[in-house]
């Protein structure tokens, strides 16, 4: 357990170091920089816009940038908005809860939907809803976040008003984004589970299974044990989408959070935002793989290892 | 892991699929457990209360450091100004000067404070505080975006007495009172300032005016309560009746197509910036009512770059104004709800000249006729113009805000009638832009801005000024713009801002489109819904229920 808990922490590191990287070179390369959404827009003269840039040190040369921002983070500052001086650790804490919360849900919602979807779907029970199943995993996966969205806003916010209006605050708030959200990670779930699932029902230990005459019931119980297991990879890996897809829909259901955050930042090209909230994805991007592997070899007694 | 497991079915005889469930179930438990934790403070004895949307996050909220519009929706009504600009006469008010004269060589301003105001902290209203609002804009530490930017002129300030200030420029400023005007230069408590830093005092802002801060939660809402004591406030304020709100809460309602559907919802009382096929659809709804409201400044334009040819020809520049059929346009991107724009400010702008209203008018013959004026002629027949032997491509810069993608569309295809072929490159925000101009890789490029005081030209028709995206060079027209700058008489500065504008339309460097016009969707049982001079904020203390 220790030298693979060690293996992990390097791999994390290497992640965490060249997301950074990227993200800081892929920022500066794009055009203008935070000094043009505030003070240009303002209609600043070019000699404000100047000295403020330098203030910030941005006119440095990158390689000076780069290493000053890899100095600071050492020393535990991740540093400070360009845009409102807040600490980038202040904005991720403020903010993070509420894109916990959304993406929670509609994990927990995507899991239920479709696990259910992909063993109908794999199956083929009820024969009759295996159209349907396949069908709605393909919806989830095709259609975008943004029409649904809206889509439900109209038809449960206002048509009939099931659900609280959007931008509404308070525990209940969550759940029609959380839908729609879990709703979209469900497709690839679903599509997953359903493969596996058919695999799975061919195997051999199916048929020896029926032979010995089990009931159809502990079968089906058998097909699940094994054709359930891809199910654990890919929820970690939609777990780790899930952050990045809580953009578009805490914008689009008016709620606070990291999404709406890294929205603003990117606009106004606030550098150490972005940053900070990349190196967040990274972190959690890891350690839901390191647990996704953990939990996969307590599962499935196949791919552990002697010893 | 060596530990051979029976599987065996527990007592339970839970199988796969119940395992799976316990796990979403626990999941769920979590989910529950953080939502609860959700900021759902909505006191139930709010009063009289609204849900004002904003439609934007701006990346920070203090008036003296940040420089978007947005930010004055709630804080115009947090902070009083030195002055204010009646919303209907356009003239200056008092606001916490109750006097004020410029000295006769233009050089200073002395203003008489009102007594008896109070901060919302209970703290005194005096000339230090003035005072300390002026260092603290100033301060480059501060790193203000727009204030200091503002105050341009401004050198310093003398206090008098405890309730007089005089503030020294470094020459005539005739924008000084409009500047004072504005919640950039609201005047904030001193010992607020004091005790945050210049980071936290955006979350903890004290003002003098008819509303107090309650609540900020970053990202979420701003919470305002009416402010009891509050009887200093300019002639314009409404008394406080029955119907007067006592709590107003401001939402984030960045996506445009959801703002209708909350407004319908009823969880939001007004918001600003509706689609125009909204308010179109709205229009049906007894339990909204929309608001067009002017904003004053430059219109929804696009520069043409004078650095290439064949823009560098004023010909051809003109030629392209008359062959744009603005009433298309507005008819059809913006459902005929604004007006036409004519030259380089709106009508609502002070000392706009009707006389370029005449100038261009839409004709397609005239246009042709001056393209071909210039050689440029379809030699080839393929419908496309040659210019110096290669068929003429104008590039057109434009980003996503207010429609612009779609104005850009028609304008491609009504310039094809012309033969000319457009190349649209949309830009996802304003860096974009900058980077585009800084590159000089543009022929036509939009932008624009807000503004009651037309000095507001300076930044785009200045030689060299930061905004000045056609990159005209015309010294009679810097020398008529400084003039007017330091003219304080309003007959002189008149005159001199006719002829600023009708020398920008003779040298066609701009093609305006429409007169910028924000939809603001109000639930029907508001009165009062009143914005202030600049157009963007409302005087929420007029905002009553009706009945």
């Amino acid at each position: 357990m220790l030298p693979f808990l060690a293996r992990r922490a390097v791999m994390a590191l290497a992640v965490v170091w060249l997301a950074a990287s990227a993200a800081f070179f892929a920022l500066r390369w794009a055009p203008g920089d935070a000094l043009d959404a505030t003070m240009a827009r303002a209609g600043a003269s070019e000699d404000q816009i100047a000295a403020q840039r330098a203030a910030l040190g941005l006119d440095q040369p990158l390689p000076v940038q780069y290493a000053r921002y890899w100095l600071d983070v050492a020393r535990g500052r991740w540093g400070v908005s360009l845009v409102n001086g807040q600490p980038v650790t202040e904005v991720i804490a403020q903010n993070v809860r509420p894109t916990l919360t959304l993406a929670l849900a509609a994990l927990g919602i995507a899991l239920a939907l479709g696990v259910s979807l992909g063993v109908i779907d794999g199956l083929e029970r009820p024969a009759g809803l295996r159209w349907a199943a396949g069908g709605l995993a393909a919806l989830a996966l095709a259609a975008p976040v943004y029409w649904t969205a809206t889509l439900a806003i109209y038809a449960l916010t206002v048509a009939v008003a099931l659900f609280p209006g959007v931008g509404a605050e308070g525990p209940r708030a969550v759940l029609l984004p959380a839908l729609v959200l879990g709703f979209h990670t469900a497709g690839s779930i679903a599509r997953v589970t359903a493969a596996s699932v058919r695999d799975a029902a061919r195997g051999d230990f199916v048929r020896t299974a029926r032979a010995k005459g089990l009931p159809d019931r502990d079968v089906v119980d058998h097909i699940l044990r094994v054709g359930l297991l891809p199910v654990v990879s890919v929820a970690a890996l939609q777990a780790g989408f899930l952050l990045g897809g809580t953009v578009i829909t805490e914008m689009i259901f008016v709620r606070r959070g990291l999404g709406q955050v890294l929205l603003t930042a990117v606009t106004n090209r606030d550098y150490p935002v972005v940053q900070g909230l990349v190196v967040l994805s990274a972190l959690v991007y890891t350690a839901l793989n390191a647990l996704a592997d953990v939990l996969y070899q307590r599962l499935d007694p196949r791919t552990r290892r002697e010893g | 892991m060596a530990n051979e497991r029976k599987r065996g079915r527990g007592p339970l005889r839970l199988g796969v699929l119940g395992v799976l469930l316990i796990g979403c179930l626990l999941l769920t438990a979590i989910v529950g457990a953080l939502a609860l934790g959700d900021d759902d403070d909505t006191t139930p004895d709010a009063g009289n209360m609204i849900v004002y949307g904003l439609t934007l996050n701006p990346s920070g909220f203090d008036p003296h450091i940040h420089q978007s519009s947005e930010l004055g929706i709630p804080f115009y009504s947090l902070y009083d100004t030195l002055v204010y600009r009646h919303p209907q006469t356009m003239e200056f008010v008092p606001g916490l000067a109750e006097r004020w004269e410029m000295a006769e060589d233009g050089l200073s301003w002395t203003f008489n404070l009102k007594q008896n105001v109070r901060f919302h902290d209970g703290t005194a209203f005096n000339a230090a505080a003035v005072a300390a609002n002026l260092d603290r804009i100033m301060d480059p530490d501060l790193g203000s975006q727009k204030a200091r930017v503002l105050l341009d002129a401004y050198t310093g300030y003398e206090i008098v007495d405890p309730y007089t200030i005089t503030l020294r420029l470094s020459q005539p400023y005739a924008p000084l009172l409009d500047v004072l005007s504005q919640v950039y230069l609201g005047i904030a408590s001193p010992a607020a300032l004091q005790a945050n830093t210049n980071n936290s005092y955006q979350w903890h802002q004290v003002g003098t005016g008819p509303y107090k801060l309650d609540e900020f939660v970053p990202g979420s809402f701003i919470r305002l309560v009416r402010n009891e004591e509050y009887d200093w406030g300019p002639v314009f304020y409404a008394p406080v009746t029955d119907g007067s709100l006592d709590t107003i809460e401001f939402r984030f309602y960045i996506d445009p197509a959801t703002r209708s559907l909350a407004l319908e919802s009823g969880e939001l009382q007004v918001v600003g910036e509706l689609l125009p096929t909204d308010a179109e659809l709205l229009a049906g709804n007894v339990e909204v009512t929309v608001y067009q409201v002017p904003v004053p400044g430059t219109p929804q334009q696009f520069f043409f770059n004078t650095r290439h040819a064949p823009l560098d020809n004023v010909t051809v520049r003109q030629a392209l104004i008359y062959g744009t059929n603005r009433t298309e346009i507005i008819d059809a991107v913006y459902q005929g709800r604004s007006p036409i724009a004519h030259g380089p400010l709106t009508s609502t702008v002070l000392h706009y000249d009707p006389e370029v209203e005449a100038m261009y008018p839409f004709d397609l013959d005239q246009a042709r006729a001056l393209l071909a004026s210039q050689g440029l002629q379809d030699l080839d027949n393929n419908g496309i113009l040659e210019f110096e032997g290669e068929p003429l491509e104008l590039t057109m810069v434009f980003s996503s805000w207010n429609q612009m993608p779609d104005v850009a569309q028609l304008i491609q295809s009504q310039w094809r009638e012309l033969g000319i072929d457009v190349e649209l490159i949309q830009v996802p925000d304003f860096p974009s832009l900058r980077q585009r101009v800084r590159d000089d890789d543009y022929d036509v490029i939009a932008f624009y801005d807000f503004s009651v005081e037309p000095s507001l030209l300076n930044r785009f028709y200045l030689s060299g000024a930061v905004n000045n995206w056609s990159g005209l060079s015309d010294p009679q027209l810097d020398q008529t713009l400084y003039e007017a700058m330091r003219q304080t008489d309003p007959a002189a500065r008149a005159t001199l801002y006719s002829a600023a504008q009708q020398r920008i339309m003779e040298q066609a460097v701009v093609l305006p489109i429409r007169e910028y016009v924000n939809l603001v969707g109000v639930s029907s049982d508001l009165d009062g819904v009143v914005f202030s001079a600049q157009g963007w904020w409302p005087l929420l203390r007029n905002f009553q229920y009706s009945g």
